[in-house]
């Protein structure tokens, strides 16, 4: 893979060569073909979709479908009614949440673990106010991996639901996502898999995962801000009932009530973002272009590159694993002294984009005793070379703060 | 350069903060959040003829945070409490003295809050 031809390819990256941007966890920049394909759609396709029969909104409809086609293939589903297109994660979330929540009794549990992102937790705290569910976190061991034993001891208490984080979006953690699944259909749980973070760095295979329901967002895989993939196998998202109600949902509205349209249209109320569901489709191609061999070689570079480069800072405390292997290219650290936001803020003047807080993440942070931390995540256009001036960049925060 | 956050001023509060730490017997405390990093200051004041008697805060924060938090603890001593619950915060970007950027407002208002809360409705 050449950086320096894929920097060309997107547009921000080419017109701030200086920048470091390392918030990539939070969102990537935009392949040129993504904004293309949407210019493309809005200057000579746009149209509504499904309900017009001229033309131009048939044309729009085919496209709108054809991406739904294209992730199903990007995620090997079976069928392409599995695909759902929503606003990003945390709708896709909420819609799993709501639905299952509204079967669930007094009572039944729920089981998370300690590195999810607040949008899997919030919706279910909420579910949990309002049905009485019980809710359960798997701890995790000090480098950051998924407890296993503790968590096998929280499945003992026969969860309805299970949902795990793909990778965490602070530790750069993989799970051991299909070993999961497995244990958690044995006591009958449902599995939800959030692939947010893992999206952008390795393939994704419902049917090997052989999971219940998998979520991303378009905006961490090079593609478009709102817009998000909601997988659920045919049969539960039968089963599940409506989160949006409203237009296109419905097969038939009468006075007395109405009945709902199968999925995916079921899942899809409203007029959908149909723009950047084709932003999304190019996001896809570009990346299966790209393919997942040369993308993991790269990434694995990097990742192995920064984490040496990192521990080689006096004081600095890296959270999750130390190892290349089972790891994606985020790393989270703290640095005694430093407040994530004084650290962040003066890496921004080196030209080096930071996080600084909890990422959505207060629980992880809490059992790491820490409030927040200062977070790389790197995506295919960062360089070895980036990663060099952030450690010399790091020294002079230090001293720029203590003088 | 004149403009820059990290000016002495308020790194020189941040490494020496005034009014850091618990004060006995407070007549008032709270404590509030930052959401943008999950920081917590929590403030006490004592209260003595409507006046200002003693102020801390404890807690750790942002250089921002805390320097507000010092500056702003500076300002509140000998004010009465009808002058604290007047505090606005134009109050604290005022004692602050250099432009902040909407994302931080929050980091500069963390003892503000802190304070609304500590006085109550
Ligand atoms: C692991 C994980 N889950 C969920 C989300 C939420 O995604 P979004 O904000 O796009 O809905 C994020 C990102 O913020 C994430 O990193």
């Amino acid at each position: 893979m050449n950086v320096t031809s894929i920097r060309e390819q997107f547009p921000l990256i080419r017109a701030k060569p200086k920048l470091a941007y390392f918030d990539n966890a939070a969102t990537s920049q935009k392949h040129e073909s993504v904004i293309q394909a949407m210019d493309i759609f809005y200057r000579s396709q746009n149209a509504p979709v499904h309900r017009s029969v001229y033309k131009l909104a048939e044309g729009a409809t085919e496209a709108y479908e054809n991406v739904r086609n294209h992730v199903r293939e990007f995620l090997n589903a079976k069928h392409r009614e599995e695909i759902i297109f929503t606003a990003g994660t945390t709708a896709s979330i909420n819609t799993v949440v709501s639905g299952l929540a509204e079967g669930f009794r007094k009572g039944d549990r729920i089981l998370l673990t300690d590195m999810e992102h607040h949008s899997m937790i919030v919706p279910w705290q909420a579910a949990a106010a309002r049905k009485g569910l019980r809710m359960d976190f798997a701890p995790l061991t000090h480098d950051g991996r998924l407890d296993m034993p503790a968590f096998k001891t929280l499945l003992a208490k026969r969860p309805k639901f299970v949902g795990i984080t793909h990778v965490s979006n602070v530790l750069g953690t993989v799970n051991p996502v299909r070993a999961i699944v497995r244990l958690a259909h044995r006591i009958g749980a449902v599995v939800l898999v959030d692939a947010t973070q893992a999206a952008a760095h390795m393939p994704l295979d419902v049917r090997k995962l052989d999971c219940d329901f998998l979520v991303f967002s378009g905006h961490k895989v090079y593609g478009p801000n709102g817009v998000g993939v909601l997988y659920g196998k045919r049969e539960l998202l039968k089963q599940l009932p409506p989160f949006i109600y409203g237009g296109h949902m419905i097969e038939r509205v009468g006075r007395e009530g109405a009945i709902y349209a199968e999925p995916p249209a079921k899942f899809e109320g409203g007029t959908p973002p149909v723009p950047e569901v084709v932003g999304l489709g190019a996001a896809l191609t570009f990346l299966q272009k790209l393919g997942w061999k040369s993308i993991r070689k790269h990434e694995h570079k990097l990742t192995t590159y920064a984490l040496t480069a990192l521990q080689s800072v006096s004081g600095l405390i890296l959270l999750g694993p130390t190892q290349t292997k089972g790891r994606a290219p985020i790393f989270s650290f703290a640095l005694p002294g430093v407040h994530p936001h004084d650290g962040s803020a003066l890496l921004d003047r080196e030209g080096i984009a930071v996080r600084g807080g909890h990422h959505c993440t207060q629980i992880l942070h809490e059992s790491y005793t820490l409030s927040g931390s200062m977070r790389v995540s790197l995506g295919i256009y960062n360089t070895k070379e980036e990663i060099d001036r952030l450690v010399v960049a790091l020294a002079k925060v230090r001293t720029k703060l203590y003088g | 350069m004149d403009r820059d956050i990290y000016q002495e001023e308020i790194l020189e509060h941040y490494r020496h903060p005034r009014n850091f730490g618990a004060i006995k017997k407070p007549t008032y405390s709270s404590s509030a959040e930052n959401p943008l990093c999950g920081d917590s200051i929590v403030l006490e004041l004592r209260i003595k003829r409507n006046k200002v008697d003693d102020v801390g805060f404890t807690g750790s924060g942002c250089a921002l945070s805390t320097a507000s938090a010092s500056l702003f603890t500076e300002w509140m001593r000998g004010k009465t409490l009808a002058q604290l619950r007047k505090a606005k915060p134009s109050q604290l970007f005022h004692l602050i003295e250099i432009p902040i950027t909407p994302v931080r407002h929050q980091c500069v208002l963390l003892p503000l809050k802190s304070l609304q809360r500590a006085l109550g409705p």
